[in-house]
């Protein structure tokens, strides 16, 4: 890559931020010679920092978390409305649906409500004032009460008017009625009220939740759009003959939205631990049929990023697929499919999990011309309880019956007698956050660095974490003062890409870390690389970059344990271990110029109480055996690629 | 053994399916032929525009006839699940219906929109919702501890001289870190996201105009230079209009919420057994 075209890489996030265009191509590191030559600017400036427009922060949220507004979170006694779900992301108190005040420590930056499309069910607009309405005398004279301030009386006189059967024929919100005000629009207006450019950013989504024989399939879909567009639409569901649970047909949903309206769609799939083997598919569950061209063009098209962690388990990888990976085996949800109805088998695994789906995905790319599954990382909560609170101190469960409280350390959660299949509520995953590199605070700056991968997952800690790969970073860039700005002008950012190799050259990167200012040191650094070899196999290595302390590697290149300073008892970990921050330089040692690669950055804290652990001190309650009680929180950028 | 068998939850279910069959036998007996489903003009214009805002498109004839026949299919379920009960006790539905009341008392808050009178009372009311906390805006340069064992305090004071000197040093001095060279103008809570509570607590006292420090955070020591401290204040409603009417139409809905439901609870005799002296179910 030429350094022209790496300063337009630098200057593009500048056009982005000003104009706040839809960035038209994902991939980070290339912009056309015409765009370049209009911003680029010949004389560097003196100052380092005028000018500048490159993302300096991460900015912390929630792309999935679900309301009372969703059917199976009202059935498990969710109150909150999507308002109180904003109210409490934005770092205000709420009280809870059991009962109980919650608070986060510190506000999220973004939230996206994605209540599950299904079932959004379709309520009157009585108090709109339309002209159907109003043409029937009786309405109108309540209209006219509302008008005057009296609304509370002719609330009243509706709702008797309704239990009684006197109603208006307008005013009878059979399915006949013509004047609907729907949940989904009530849920756009939520966001429009709580979305505050600059400052949080709340999101128009949803989820659409295929769910066929208990795989999961689900997608969570994020507008980039205000009100004005989404409320065009309805939100796509996955029952005939209106939806459909096939995932090709959402994408068509998609682009039927953004054909007409102009808007900007992406969806993010979740829990390719519960699908049995269809999430990250090579045959189409749907057809029998190994995938083709268009179905990898669209998946590639609508899907930049994926949810690799959340309540229901993380989905980085697997100990039976990466068994040279000491950290693999981390909150693991391997049972089967997603209501428990079908045990996992062991083949089923590499079509769930995250790393062996890029690694595919190289395979696929190699057949087909496009890799569908270049996806970028996030992680979020799924929370069904209005409560974005994930921090291990602060866990507020994936449902309310698994709000904090004395039972949730013993209690079930899943059991299906079927197939025998038990799931306890200490199994529920504290996780996680998705962290964006966005210039600025608002729909638009985080979509698009969303759609340009720009991101990535943490198991709930609020790390900052910097991957930067190119031809050209040495050892001194590490001692650089900025690591951000040399990272942007020598190379490209998370989720972007390497073309083919300069003679001669090895892919460096400039890898960075900084613990969460008030969570836990950082253990280590490291690099996975998954690459295809000649013969069409895939392969998968990781790397010790940077870790803390003065450890030596052993003869297989691993770096030693940190060791832990928990003490479960008492719930409480010390600082003395670990480093606050990590910053290197790392060339890969192993490059073949020949073959496809991906690398990606995973970030360990040192072991820390695990929220089983908090609640056994604060309860009082003894765990039962087996339960984990510590934690070492994590955080996994999204890739760069390599492609020759 | 005869108590085994009637906790038998497959006994529960046999027991509850022979019912629900006689029961829908004595039912569709009387009305299976009775029932008419007539497809409105109005229900099909419905059904159109949902497709419509669904796929941006009209349906074809072939779509239409599909959704028609899916309606049909639904309405027949859903009034013999009706007729047999079905809905009682399910609470799904009962969540459902109680959510679609909550519904109906917010539509109707939000049909009554605040008086600009309303709002400046609210805002005179609630200062504290509304003040806007003190905010500094400051450079800082980083010194790594493990960098300058063993005294990086010395280390630290030892730059304060070529900082003040010259302006342009602090954009090369210090070690490398992610944390932000600048911060814009920020109140504690803010700084305290980034630098962790001492550093913000500190950082909020410091004079402005001069490089100072060393200041500790959980990170390591931090040279500061504070460029800008605004005092707090409680702006004026006209410069916060959309969030004052945010939280008082919050509170409004609550409010609202309340009275329909005390209204309501009105029309009925609430008799609770009473509890054991423990609190618990009396047995």
């Amino acid at each position: 890559m030429s350094r022209a075209t790496l300063r337009a890489c630098l200057v593009s996030t500048a056009i982005i931020g000003i104009a706040g265009v839809a960035f038209a191509d994902d991939d980070v590191g290339t912009l056309t010679p015409e765009v370049a030559a209009r911003v680029y600017a010949a004389k560097p400036n003196y100052s380092p920092y005028a000018g500048r427009n490159f993302p300096t922060r991460p900015f912390f949220g929630d792309t999935h978390l679900h309301t009372a507004a969703s059917f199976d979170a009202g059935a498990f006694g969710a109150r909150l409305t999507p308002r109180d779900a904003y109210r409490f992301a934005r770092g205000e108190e709420i009280m809870a649906s059991s009962g109980q005040p919650a608070k986060l420590s510190r506000p999220l930056d973004f939230l996206v409500v994605a209540d599950h499309s299904d079932n959004m069910g379709m309520f009157p607009d009585l108090y709109a004032g339309k002209p159907e309405v109003i043409a029937d005398p009786q309405a109108r004279t309540w209209y006219d009460m509302i008008k005057s301030g009296k609304g509370g009386e002719a609330a009243l006189q509706i709702i008797m008017g309704f239990s009684s059967g006197t109603l208006p024929a307008s005013m009878i919100y059979g399915p006949d009625t013509r004047p609907y005000k729907n949940a989904w629009q009530d849920t756009v207006k939520a966001a429009e009220e709580y979305n505050d450019p600059g400052r949080f950013t709340a999101f128009i989504g949803y989820e659409w939740t295929s769910n066929t024989g208990g795989n999961n399939l689900h997608r969570n879909v994020i507008f980039r759009d205000n009100g004005d567009r989404a409320d065009q639409v309805v939100p796509y569901t996955t029952m005939k003959p209106l939806g459909s649970d096939n995932p090709r047909d959402l994408w068509r949903w998609m682009q039927a939205y953004e054909d007409k309206t102009g808007g900007s769609v992406l969806a993010i799939a979740h829990n390719g631990n519960l699908s049995n083997g269809i999430m990250f598919p090579m045959i189409e569950s749907f057809t029998g049929k190994p995938l083709d061209k268009t179905y990898v063009d669209e998946r590639a098209r609508w899907e930049p990023l994926y949810e690799v962690t959340q309540t229901k388990g993380d989905g980085e990888t697997h100990p039976t697929l990466s068994p040279n990976d000491e950290f693999a085996n981390f909150e693991r949800w391997d049972f089967g499919n997603l209501d428990a109805s079908v045990a996992k088998t062991p083949d089923m695994l590499q079509f769930e999990y995250a790393r062996s789906a890029l690694r595919n995905g190289l395979k696929l790319e190699s057949e087909l011309g496009t890799n569908p599954y270049k996806f970028g990382m996030i992680g979020s909560t799924d929370a069904h309880t209005g409560l974005a609170a994930v921090e291990e101190d602060n866990f507020f469960g994936k449902t309310t019956p698994q709000e904090p409280s004395p039972e949730r350390l013993t209690a079930t959660f899943v059991d299906n007698p079927k197939t025998k299949i038990k799931v306890m509520d200490w199994q529920v995953s504290a996780s996680g956050y998705a962290a964006v590199w966005a210039t600025d605070n608002t729909r638009e700056a985080l979509w698009d660095a969303m759609q340009r991968k720009e991101t990535y997952a943490t198991t709930g800690s609020r790390m900052t974490v910097r991957f930067f790969g190119g031809w050209d970073f040495d050892p001194a860039d590490a001692d650089n003062r900025n690591p951000g700005a040399i990272g942007y002008a020598k190379g490209v950012p998370m989720g972007g890409d390497l073309k083919a190799a300069p003679t001669g050259k090895v892919p460096t990167f400039l890898v960075a870390a900084l613990k969460d200012p008030i969570g836990a040191n950082l253990d280590r650094y490291q690099v996975v690389k998954g690459w295809l070899d000649e013969k069409g196999e895939t392969h998968e290595q990781i790397y010790d970059v940077a870790w803390s302390g003065d450890r030596k590697p052993g003869s297989d290149r691993k770096v030693p344990s940190v060791g832990s300073t928990v003490d479960i008892e008492n719930a409480t970990w010390k600082n003395t271990i670990g480093a606050s921050e990590l910053i290197a330089v790392w060339k890969d040692p192993d490059f073949d110029p020949k073959q496809k690669a991906f690398y990606y950055g995973r970030v360990i804290e040192i072991p820390t109480p695990r929220w089983t652990a908090y609640d056994a001190k604060r309860y009082g309650v003894k765990p039962l055996p087996g339960t984990q009680m510590t934690v070492t929180e994590r955080a996994y950028t999204s890739p760069i690629w390599y492609t020759p | 053994m005869i108590k085994r068998v009637i906790r038998e939850p497959l006994v529960h279910f046999l027991l509850l399916a022979a019912l629900v069959f006689a029961a829908y036998g004595l039912v569709t007996g009387q009305q299976s032929a009775t029932g008419t489903i007539d497809v409105t003009q109005a229900k099909i214009e419905q059904l159109a525009g949902l497709f419509a805002k669904t796929w941006q498109r009209p349906p074809t004839a072939e779509e239409l006839k599909g959704l028609i026949d899916d309606y049909v299919k639904e309405e027949v379920y859903v009034r013999e699940a009706l007729r047999m009960g079905l809905d009682a006790n399910d609470a799904v539905i009962r969540k459902r219906l109680r959510l679609k009341m909550e519904f109906l008392n917010s539509a109707e808050a939000e049909a009554s929109p605040p008086t600009e009178a309303q709002l400046q009372a609210y805002l005179d009311s609630h200062p504290d919702t509304f003040r806007q906390a003190p905010r500094v805006s400051f450079e800082q340069v980083y010194i790594n501890p493990q960098k300058h064992e063993p005294d990086a305090s010395a280390a630290a004071k030892a730059l304060l001289g070529p900082l003040r000197k010259d302006a342009n040093y602090a954009a090369t001095a210090g070690d490398p870190t992610l944390l932000p060279a600048a911060m814009p103008l920020t109140d504690q809570r803010g700084i305290a996201e980034v630098f962790g509570d001492d550093f913000a607590a500190e950082v909020t006292n410091i004079v402005p105009g001069q490089w100072q420090g060393p200041i500790t955070s959980d990170i390591g020591l931090h040279l500061v230079k504070v460029n800008e401290r605004v005092p707090g204040s409680l702006p004026a409603l006209k410069d916060i209009r959309p969030a004052v009417e945010r939280e008082w139409m919050n509170d409004h809905r609550n409010v609202v919420e309340q009275q329909r439901f005390d209204d309501l609870l009105k029309r009925y005799k609430v008799i609770v057994e009473p509890l054991s002296a423990d609190g618990s179910p009396s047995k």
